[in-house]
């Protein structure tokens, strides 16, 4: 008993170390947005500022167009994210339950698309997007990104569809109701947590992207919040690390809400799919 | 009755009966996607192909209009001694990204199982924390963590006598750049491996390992007979995605290094793509090179992909 | 039943989406805005001359508007590759004066020598900014303003050395900087000249004091000019100084990190760059800061310094082209430049040109080979390549510079 209790110890201070050594950045990032600016050059690191400061966060929320990039930021990452769910779980339910021609073909499709170079296609897409009249507008990012997100949403989605059991799905039939009439009332429930994994994975990346949204759009008011970062760093003149960690800082939040609201989800979200393939 | 009608075979199946090309119903199911994606990327890709056999440089781009050169584009690449020297570098750092990755992921993963519950919490609220952050702010962080003039990570390996590392360069050699580079891609990759992994392993019965551990196998063995088996799929798709992403990397590649030092010793493909398609505004071999690329990275994961596909079809 | 209506249901959202965006959009060339890409510099900087500008304007023209979109230096080529791609370029753009001639050579600009009459003080441009701005004879670019080098300095930490006034000679600085590293020997890292090591707009400098070049045109072909004599007497001078004035890293380029921060932290007697460096060295020695132009090897003359700057442009596929032209007019106006020589850069005529020590060092300055593939020796760091190679003793500066050659010729003749 005691020994196992001991191992379980030896296990806690690694999984403390490990802790400290994934965090540290992450900590760095914060605790230098606090530090007064002759704290942040100076030649000694200092751990947790002498004299904290709110001045850098006031500075990146004075920086032009802050919340406007914030709000962009929401807008089109929900948007993208609540339409590729529904599309891609449409395809996936075409692709798990049903035999067609053409479907070999459709999954070598969303596999193949997927290690496509994104750098390649930046100019050819800008010029579609151009005839589109979709440069410079916030709809013309959110294609971009469901487009970015669906071959791997479906590819997951299915996963998750092909694990559900297979008595569950008989027992919606003993009720005598079309199979089409079961998946909706029974089983798309129970793929609720394989869609909040993949729409996690959604998110972050849409959240996170910066080379689309930095050629597409133009208008300051219109930039997301990544594009809005690098605004700090693309001046030949003074770059203010202080502000930019801070900027940083506020720009993650977000992410970390979202995911802190669903993550006791995707943990089961995972799994469900995850064993089955 | 339904059922009756369809009496489930005796075999290892996951599908009730598939339904042959019944009607219209998965091609409606399909064509939402096919619509979207068709739209935006079926004429990028058609384009790429096309401007990969044109000569179109900054000016054919101003004119619209390219200059059909057939194959010169690609045996250009092929005959340039850097696009040899990149790939194998490229594929040499694929490899340790992904290996470190997958199996750093698989350590966490189990020790995640083996701590007590305020650890688990603790490690993967900071697994979390690391996932959130953007790219391009984890890329400055790092940078500004490791700089020459006052990087705290100089100061602590001074401080713990690993070395003088007082105004150390760590973008000196290309060695070293891309290991930081590696480091920086590994610590922002480990927690999706890590939390995936460690929810497919609770999948795991536990009736199983136990009674492996009974019959005096030891923690490697059980490992490996008994759970590696299990979480089979889920490693092929974490290693397939893991090929994908590592060998294209870009952004933080780009940043991390720094444009002042990217050189023809430390490009990966991606930054070769961007030096030689971008910045010299060579749009034809940008795309030429993308497209090799492609086939590429294809061929490194076909295997596991091919595997993936089996898996998860109807036998 | 219900899947196959929510199908229905969802091809329909998605069209009606696409319709929506596609009336709602605005029109592409909108009929009564002109579109201003300009860096951030004057986002920040001078943010009054633009509102000026933008003033003038629009008394001009009533009923236009100008949106100015600010554009970061790292990716503002591969933006405006994208519109020019897609046929919807700005209206007038801000370029970088290394950056003209490949678009030039391109067919990038419209052509605004009729232009030219309109600019103000036209006839004195500084001859250095003009010259990126013309292409086969026409006028492409019209300077916006420059900047030069010089050298920013503590006199407190000067006079602790018992160094009483500036160098008059490349010589004398180098006695200086040792006299300040033996006064400082207690501070780890200290350099009585920050220079990073691949700055190449100040090794440059060497290079053309002694008589060398970069390269030289012969018969119509670019041939690489470092590995001649001038050069690399040019480049072992700058190596020697290097290693008597700075502890900066060997391989790090100027913006990293910004000399003026190891100024701030005393980590540094003198640093090397633009004039507005005096802006940021902190508040501790900001009352003992002065600065001066950098000597020649020659006494009592100054090193040429490398003339950076910015032009304004009309990209071709504008329709605007004419009323791009009066913004320019506008925005480089007499009034408008005085502010920006207050702001400390250097306006683009001789005869506005004033005394202070950023504009002196202008007088005697150098400018990169105007070849259409110059940016790609840039993209290429081919010097900064070398400068690393040098400085960590990797290869004999003989050998570093015929290498670079070697590469800049081709480079520059587009293999």
């Amino acid at each position: 008993m005691s020994s196992r209790a001991l191992r379980r110890n030896g296990w806690n201070v690694v999984g403390v170390g490990l802790f400290v050594l994934m965090v540290f950045p992450v900590f760095w990032m914060i605790s230098t947005s606090f530090k007064p600016a002759d704290e942040i050059n100076s030649q000694t690191p200092t751990w947790f500022s002498g004299n904290p400061t709110l001045q850098h966060f006031r500075d990146a929320i004075h920086k032009p167009f802050f919340w406007d990039s914030v709000k962009n930021s929401v807008f089109i990452v929900l948007i993208a994210v609540a339409i590729s769910m529904v599309l891609a779980f449409l395809a996936a339910v075409a692709l798990a339950k049903y035999r067609f021609t053409g479907r070999k073909l459709f999954i070598v499709l969303m596999i193949g698309i997927q290690m496509l170079p994104g750098a390649g296609l930046i100019i050819p897409l800008y010029v579609v997007l151009a005839r589109y009249h979709q440069v410079d507008t916030l709809t013309g990012v959110i294609v971009v990104y469901i487009s970015a997100v669906l071959p791997f949403s479906v590819w997951t989605l299915r996963g998750f569809i092909l694990g559900i059991p297979k008595e569950l799905e008989e027992a919606a039939m003993v009720d005598g109701s079309t199979r089409l009439g079961a998946f909706a009332r029974i089983l798309l429930p129970l793929v609720a947590p394989g869609l909040v994994a993949t729409s996690v994975f959604a998110f972050i990346t849409s959240w996170n992207e910066y080379i689309f949204a930095r050629i597409l759009l133009n208008d300051q008011s219109k930039q997301t919040v990544t594009v809005w970062l690098s605004y700090f760093l693309g001046t030949s003149r003074n770059t203010d690390w202080g502000a930019l960690m801070a900027a940083s800082t506020l720009t993650a939040i977000p992410v970390v809400l979202f995911f802190l609201i669903v993550q006791r989800r995707i943990a089961f979200g995972l799994t469900a799919g995850a064993v089955k393939g | 009755m339904a059922i009756a009608a369809e009496a489930p075979r005796p075999r290892r199946r996951r599908l009730t009966r598939a339904i042959v090309a019944r009607g219209t119903v998965p091609y409606l199911l399909i064509l939402p996607v096919v619509a979207v994606l068709g739209a935006l990327l079926a004429y990028p890709i058609y384009k790429l192909v096309v401007l990969s056999l044109q000569q179109y440089t900054l000016f054919e781009l101003i004119q619209h209009k390219g200059k059909w050169i057939g194959l010169d584009n690609f045996k250009a690449i092929f005959r340039d001694q850097v696009f040899w020297h990149t790939l194998l570098r490229t594929v040499i750092f694929t490899v340790a990204n992904v290996g470190l990755t997958i199996v750093g992921g698989m350590l966490i993963a189990l020790l995640l199982v083996r701590v007590s519950g305020w650890v688990r919490i603790l490690l993967t609220s900071g697994l979390v924390l690391v996932w959130a952050m953007p790219q391009v702010v984890a890329v400055q962080v790092w940078y500004w963590m490791t700089n020459y003039q006052n990087g705290v990570v100089n100061y602590i390996l001074t401080q713990l006598h690993v070395g003088n590392y007082f105004q150390h360069d760590w973008y000196a050699t290309t060695f070293s750049s891309l290991g930081l580079v590696t480091l920086l891609i590994v610590w922002g990759a480990l927690p999706f491996v890590a939390i995936t992994l460690y929810a497919a392993l609770s999948q795991v019965p536990r009736e199983l390992v136990e009674a492996a551990e009974i019959d005096g196998a030891r923690a490697w063995n059980v490992f490996r007979d008994v759970t590696l088996p299990i979480l089979m799929p889920i490693l092929l798709i974490l290693t397939s995605l893991s090929i994908l992403w590592d060998f294209g990397v870009f952004t933080q590649a780009y940043l991390l290094i720094n444009s002042s030092h990217i050189h023809p010793s430390n490009y990966l493909m991606s930054i070769y793509l961007f030096q030689e398609g971008f910045q010299k505004a060579d749009y034809g071999k940008g795309s030429a090179i993308s497209i090799v690329m492609l086939v590429i990275v294809a061929l490194l994961s076909f295997f596991y992909v091919r595997k993936m596909v089996r898996v998860g079809e109807v036998e | 039943m219900r899947l196959r209506v929510f199908a229905v249901a969802a091809m329909a959202v998605l069209l009606g989406l696409v319709a929506a965006t596609a009336s709602a959009s605005p029109q592409r060339a909108q009929a009564n805005k002109l579109t201003v890409w300009l860096q951030v510099d004057a986002q920040s900087g001078w943010p009054d001359v633009v509102a000026a500008a933008n003033q003038q304007f629009q008394k001009d023209h009533p009923g236009w508007t100008v949106d100015i979109q600010y554009q970061n230096w790292g990716d503002h080529l591969q933006k405006f590759d994208a519109t020019l791609a897609g046929g919807n370029t700005a209206d007038v753009i801000e370029m970088g004066n290394t950056e003209m001639v490949k678009y030039m050579a391109a067919g990038a600009f419209a052509d605004l020598s009729s232009f030219k009459g309109s600019f103000a003080n036209s006839g004195s441009w500084l001859k250095g900014l003009a010259a990126s701005g013309t292409f086969g004879g026409r006028t492409y670019g019209v300077p916006y303003y420059a900047g030069s080098r010089v050298v920013t300095y503590r006199t407190d930490a000067w006079t602790k050395a018992k160094i009483k006034k500036p160098p008059n000679s490349l010589a004398q600085f180098t006695a200086y900087a040792k006299k300040l590293a033996a006064a400082n020997s207690k501070t780890k890292g200290f350099s009585p000249v920050y220079i990073a090591g691949t700055d190449w707009y100040f090794a440059m400098s060497f290079v053309y004091d002694y008589g060398g070049s970069i390269a030289r045109t012969s018969g119509g072909k670019w041939i690489g000019n470092l590995d001649s004599k001038q050069s690399i007497a040019g480049l072992t001078a700058f190596k020697n100084f290097f290693n008597a004035a700075s502890k900066a890293s060997k391989t790090s380029d100027e913006n990293h990190p910004a000399p003026y921060d190891v100024y701030s932290q005393g980590g540094a007697a003198s640093i090397i760059g633009p004039g507005w460096f005096s802006c940021c060295v902190g508040t501790k020695y900001k009352g003992v800061t002065q600065q001066f132009v950098m000597p020649s090897h020659t006494a009592g003359q100054a090193m040429p310094g490398f003339l950076g700057g910015s032009d304004l442009a009309v990209p071709a596929p504008s329709k605007n082209t004419a009323l791009a032209a009066d913004w320019i007019k506008d925005f480089t106006s007499t009034d408008a430049q005085r502010a920006l020589q207050a702001k400390g850069n250097i306006p683009n005529a001789t005869n506005l040109l004033g005394s202070s020590v950023n504009e002196r060092a202008a007088a005697r300055s150098w400018f990169v080979p105007a070849a259409k593939h110059w940016v790609d020796v840039e993209n290429g760091n081919i010097l900064r390549n070398m400068l690393a190679q040098i400085l960590k003793g990797k290869l004999s500066v003989q050998q570093a510079a015929a290498s670079a050659s070697d590469n800049i010729t081709s480079v520059l003749n587009g293999s």
